[in-house]
């Protein structure tokens, strides 16, 4: 084989190698992992008044974040995919902090007291703070 | 004697007003996949909704509560298609317009024609959902499909898809 024949050879190897290995990581990228994270810790009530008071501000402090909530239980079910949901109870009988485990958390009681981490994505007006992707911390 | 009349005419005017009866939940059901690639698809599954017996319905939910298999592409999803920084919320309001032909005290499957508005990316748009109300054991339940186009909407994902085929799962407490 002719030398520049071969060199062409080479770099297209070495392109299609590449390739592969970046779209290798880009379809293998692992999600978001909250028990890696440091969180921001903050009770139910005070996230609550947070995004009541002023949701941009709320926004820009707690919006994809890590949160480490600690709040007394309303109720718990189960999720259409079935996980572990927790509502959070706040002064507003009509609103709580809706939270979704990532893992399953084991027995609960409603009114008691537990602690929960996961990422915050947002508020829903009038409905509740949605925190989701998450695990219990004893 | 007229004074007796009124007050008569109104407690009765006032005992035949029904009550509405609402429904809610805040974690009903909402995915999405692209009509063109099978891989692009995402669920949510912590969406707020509302029902009244009076046929008006609303959803709410957070962008970024949208799990995809792919963590690059819910980033991408994200950060340059949905914007979700700057519009963190969708919303979808609107009413059954054949509300007279459920009857939310029988079991039984019906057709809903929702007629509302849905804000997304910034952008609301009117949509009508050809959906269905379920009554099973005094359970009320409400699934819907539509499509929804990227163009509509502002958002710029021509280089992924121009449509998505979106469901809607309720489950009301």
């Amino acid at each position: 084989m002719k030398k520049w024949v071969k060199i062409i050879l080479m770099l297209g190897l070495a392109g299609a190698i590449t390739g592969g290995i970046i779209a290798y990581k880009i379809l293998t990228k692992p999600h978001r992992d909250v028990t890696t994270e440091k969180a921001i810790a903050i009770k139910a009530q005070a996230l609550f008044e947070a995004f009541k008071n002023d949701e941009a501000a709320a926004n820009a402090q707690y919006l994809d974040k890590a949160i480490e909530i600690e709040g007394e239980i309303v109720d718990f079910s189960t999720n259409q995919d079935g996980q572990v949901v927790v509502n959070f109870k706040t002064d507003d009988p009509f609103f709580v902090i809706n939270c979704t485990f990532k893992t399953n958390p084991g027995e609960l009681k409603a009114g008691s007291t537990i602690r929960f981490k996961g990422i915050c994505t947002g508020y829903i007006p009038d409905a509740n703070v949605v925190i989701n992707e998450g695990v219990l911390i004893p | 004697m007229k004074k007796i009349l009124f007050l008569a005419l109104f407690s009765i005017a006032f005992t035949q007003t029904q009550a509405q009866k609402l429904y809610g939940t805040r974690n009903a059901k909402v995915s999405f996949i692209a009509t063109n690639d099978e891989d692009v698809k995402a669920v949510n599954n912590e969406v707020a909704s509302r029902l009244s017996d009076k046929g008006e319905i609303s959803f709410s939910l957070l962008i970024k509560g949208f799990k995809f298999e792919y963590a690059e592409m819910q980033e991408k999803f994200n950060n340059d298609y949905a914007e979700s920084n700057k519009f963190p919320r969708a919303e979808f309001k609107g009413t059954i317009s054949n509300i007279k032909d459920i009857n939310f005290t029988k079991d039984g499957s019906y057709k809903a024609v929702v007629k509302g508005n849905l804000t997304l990316h910034g952008v609301s748009k009117p949509v009508t959902v050809n959906g269905t109300i379920t009554v099973k054991a005094g359970k009320v339940s409400a699934t819907g499909k539509f499509p929804i186009v990227m163009k509509d909407h502002k958002i710029e994902a021509s280089a992924v898809t121009e449509k998505v085929n979106a469901e809607i799962n309720a489950v009301y407490q």
